[in-house]
């Protein structure tokens, strides 16, 4: 997909850079076309073309991580122990493992995934201009709509009588998935160096 | 308002030299794998690209043709 984009490019610089030498060339109406097509449409595809790459590129599990406060989130994906959500969920490809960290961090609205990208601008300024808070903290909490996405209507979490009794809680945000007693193994960044690590293919 | 003094022909080659240069910044972006490519997309390439874009439409509505020069503008 990539190499159809970077060939879509290189045509498109080829036309511009005929028009930056011979810009005379426009007074004949079939290069006034040319000059349409190279300047003005094939631009305007590759700047679509380039933010739907970005886009997709930025939903990545080792994009995610490729950012210094990030790491030890993604280490935590390897912890060897099904206690903790995220590493039994990535390690049992409860998620897709390549894009784990957006299937359980995107917001799953029609305007989700523009403000999961809104989001990702501050964090991108705080890495780079300002300092990432310590700990990381997920601003409005961690939503159990992230979690209910997936396993809302599915036979073992509805049957499991601690989520039939607090359904109506969990649905409407009073109690977070996540809350001290129930899952609240989560990532532990800052002891994931002292912990055992799971390897694949071990 | 008629951009008579600078004429279609510079404007061109202002518009391509953005659309050249956003594009190179686009491929620079789209091959280096770090957070920071989407910015350098996002703010540089786009914005170049735009301006490019921008600049030869501006070039189609007020730039004045040799044969409007000739009549005397």
């Amino acid at each position: 997909m990539i190499g159809i984009l970077i060939c879509q490019i290189a045509l498109s610089i080829i036309l511009a850079a005929i028009f930056l030498i011979r810009p005379s060339l426009t007074s004949a109406a079939g290069w006034k076309i040319v000059a349409f097509i190279g300047l003005c449409v094939l631009p305007a595809l590759c700047i679509v073309g380039g933010m739907n790459t970005h886009l997709q590129r930025s939903e990545q599990t080792k994009f995610c991580i490729s950012c210094h406060a990030m790491e030890n989130y993604g280490k935590s994906l390897y912890l060897n122990d099904p206690k903790y959500i995220p590493a039994q969920h990535f390690q049992n490809h409860r998620v897709p493992p390549d894009m784990a960290c957006y299937a359980c961090h995107t917001d799953y609205t029609i305007y989700g995934p523009f403000k999961d990208k809104l989001k990702g601008m501050t964090r991108i300024y705080m890495q780079y201009i300002s300092t990432p808070p310590n700990p990381i903290t997920i601003p409005g909490g961690f939503k159990n709509a992230q979690c209910l996405h997936c396993h809302a209507g599915a036979r073992g979490f509805e049957e499991n009588p601690v989520h039939s009794a607090t359904m109506s809680m969990l649905t409407s945000n009073q109690l977070s998935c996540v809350s001290s007693g129930c899952h609240d193994s989560v990532h532990d960044a800052s002891q994931v160096d002292h912990l055992k690590m799971w390897s694949p293919g071990q | 308002m008629k951009l008579s003094a600078i004429g279609i022909q510079r404007l061109l080659q202002v518009s391509s030299a953005l659309v050249v240069l956003g594009l190179l910044v686009e491929i620079v972006s789209l091959l280096w794998f770090h957070p920071l490519s989407f910015v350098l997309f996002a703010f540089v390439a786009a914005s170049l690209i735009g301006l490019g874009i921008l600049v030869f439409l501006a070039s189609l509505v007020f730039a004045v043709s040799p044969l409007d020069e000739r009549r005397g503008g």
